[in-house]
């Protein structure tokens, strides 16, 4: 079965397309097959960061039934092994996809016959971004040292856990009346998910491990980009142990990615960062990502030959 | 998890019983640092309320710990309450001091081996075990998730076993290039096993039936 990793995160421009394609590339060299999906369907740009424009075919062609196995609108990029699934053709309302279309695609993703898929999600927390998240094995989320950017990444963090709180009290029949505290207050304001699970615990405490049980299994991983010499290097971790003490998930900061001008200069010129600039910093921070990815996965077999040759 | 409003002033800094002022300025400093008024995480995360009670919370731990008196009696009361283990109040310290309530690898605070026996009595983590014990092969990973699920960190490990760190890190990578030999192998593990209260022999079976299927597939 194929591994899906998820790039998220609630703000734009943190760098997530970035860390998508230049993820996507490091898993490649380590001998994988892997397939980059461009779910931000609002505004895709995926391609643009793996060099490449007049993609012919792409998720487009899945959702109109013109094809029918998502595998073939996956396009070859410069890197061996290394495919993509563009939504640049997509019509300019598929943003707002419905339900039924978006089951679809999850279901054919969780499908696609290669080891890695890598999704690049949009930002925000739209119910298509965070669903999308949850329908991967580990969610990564970006965030970049800005406390404009830390707000909106625990915003996402935050949407993505209530989220699956509502997935949890619905499947697992909680009563009515806690339901109810799973949803909007009278005013309209939605509450707290912290505030939530502690209200759900007073009223259904011989469940309230159930509901814990259950947010345990949602793992998210944390990304600190741009990251720059002055600041304060635990800052991710820092955030990493509050997410752990005050949510009753799994969080795991997996480190800085120096920022480097060369990013922008890369991207202007359609070249893969990692490729044309392989000895920065950022690279190596990029490839240790990619590393620490793969060691967490437990379930794949093929993943262990990768642990064992490093 | 366990909840923030119930943490002892010592686990709401992560330092040990008995840490020295020292050390409990320098946790103080980086808890400010993320549940002070100005902290970016903080206003990120809780409302004006909630971050209000935590640094009020923050406050309380220090002005009592770091007072020598205060300190005794709320030391008494833990003892009294059965909070914590009153051997831990007068057990020697290792002589050189680590950085404490810091995240960077190799800075986390010890915590005693009292503090991880009284998480494992907890129902909820029985079931961490039996997960972990109904497996054939058991990887270093399933070891990592055994002891996420206890909220121990790599270092807490090292401090309970005196297992280095970087064996440790080896046996949850199932890196075997940096395993010690098979015999010394099997005490670590024995020990991995001992601390969380798993059989040992399960543990180490599994263990190196993985191995020798990784090995195997290399
Ligand atoms: N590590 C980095 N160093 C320097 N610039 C970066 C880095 N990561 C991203 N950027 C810049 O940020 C911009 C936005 O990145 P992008 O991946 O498109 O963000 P997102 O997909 O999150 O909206 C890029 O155009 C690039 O110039
Ligand atoms: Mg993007």
């Amino acid at each position: 079965m194929t591994h899906i990793f998820a790039i998220g995160g609630g703000k734009g421009g943190t760098g997530k397309s970035f860390i998508a394609a230049n993820l996507g590339v490091m898993l490649a060299k380590q001998g994988k097959k892997v397939v980059l999906v461009d779910l931000d369907l609002g505004a895709p740009n995926l391609h643009t960061m793996m060099g490449l424009n007049n993609l012919k075919t792409g998720l487009n062609n899945f959702l109109n039934n013109s094809v029918k196995d998502l595998s073939l609108t996956a396009v070859p990029t410069k890197i061996p092994n290394l495919y993509i699934i563009s939504s640049i053709r997509c019509s300019l309302e598929v943003g707002n996809l419905f339900y039924a279309q978006k089951q679809k695609i999850i279901r054919a993703i969780s499908q696609l016959p290669t080891d890695y898929v890598v999704l690049d999600l949009g930002a925000g927390t739209t119910y298509n971004t965070l669903d999308f998240f949850l329908a991967s094995h580990q969610g990564l989320s970006v965030f970049t040292p800005e406390p404009t950017s830390i707000q909106n990444t625990v915003r996402f963090i935050k949407a993505v856990y209530l989220r699956k709180l509502k997935h949890i009290l619905k499947h697992h029949a909680f009563p009515t009346a806690v339901k109810e505290v799973g949803y909007e207050s009278d005013d309209g304001v939605v509450r707290s998910p912290l505030d939530i699970v502690d209200s759900v615990m007073r009223s259904d405490p011989a469940r309230a491990k159930l509901l814990q049980k259950e947010l345990r299994k949602l793992r998210f991983k944390l990304i600190l980009n741009q990251y720059r010499k002055h600041i304060d290097e635990t800052l991710g971790n820092k955030i990493e142990k509050v997410c752990n003490r005050h949510f009753y998930s799994q969080f795991q900061f997996l480190g800085n990615i120096a920022y480097n001008e060369r990013v922008y200069d890369s991207i202007i010129a359609r070249k893969i960062f990692v490729a044309k600039y392989p000895y920065t910093s950022t690279s190596t921070d990029l490839k240790n990502l990619a590393n620490k990815m793969t060691g967490n996965n437990v379930q794949a077999p093929t993943l262990k030959e990768t642990n064992a040759k490093i | 998890m366990q909840k923030f409003e119930e943490l002892n002033h010592y686990e709401i800094f992560e330092i040990p019983i008995n840490a020295s002022a020292f050390e409990i300025r320098q946790a103080y400093k980086e808890a400010l640092s993320i549940y002070g008024d100005d902290s970016p995480i903080s206003y990120s995360f809780f409302t004006e309320e909630e971050s209000k009670e935590i640094l009020g919370r923050v406050e309380e731990a220090f002005s009592t710990l770091i007072d020598q008196e205060k300190r005794e009696l709320y030391n008494k009361m833990l003892v009294r309450e059965k909070k914590i283990d009153p051997s831990s109040l007068t057990k020697r310290r290792q002589q050189v001091p680590t950085p404490l309530f810091s995240s960077k690898t190799h800075g986390g605070a010890a915590i005693s081996k009292t503090i991880i026996k009284k998480r494992i009595k907890d129902e909820n983590l029985k079931e961490a075990e039996e997960v972990i014990l109904s497996k054939d092969m058991i990887s270093g990973d399933d070891l990592k998730q055994l002891r996420k699920t206890f909220g121990v960190k790599i270092e807490d490990l090292f401090e309970v076993t005196r297992i280095s760190v970087s064996i440790l890190e080896a046996i949850e990578n199932d890196d075997f290039g940096t395993l010690p030999p098979t015999i010394y192998l099997k005490n670590f593990l024995k020990a991995y096993a001992e601390l969380f209260e798993v059989d040992p022999k399960k543990i180490i079976d599994g263990y190196i039936k993985n191995l020798n299927y990784i090995k195997g597939i290399s």
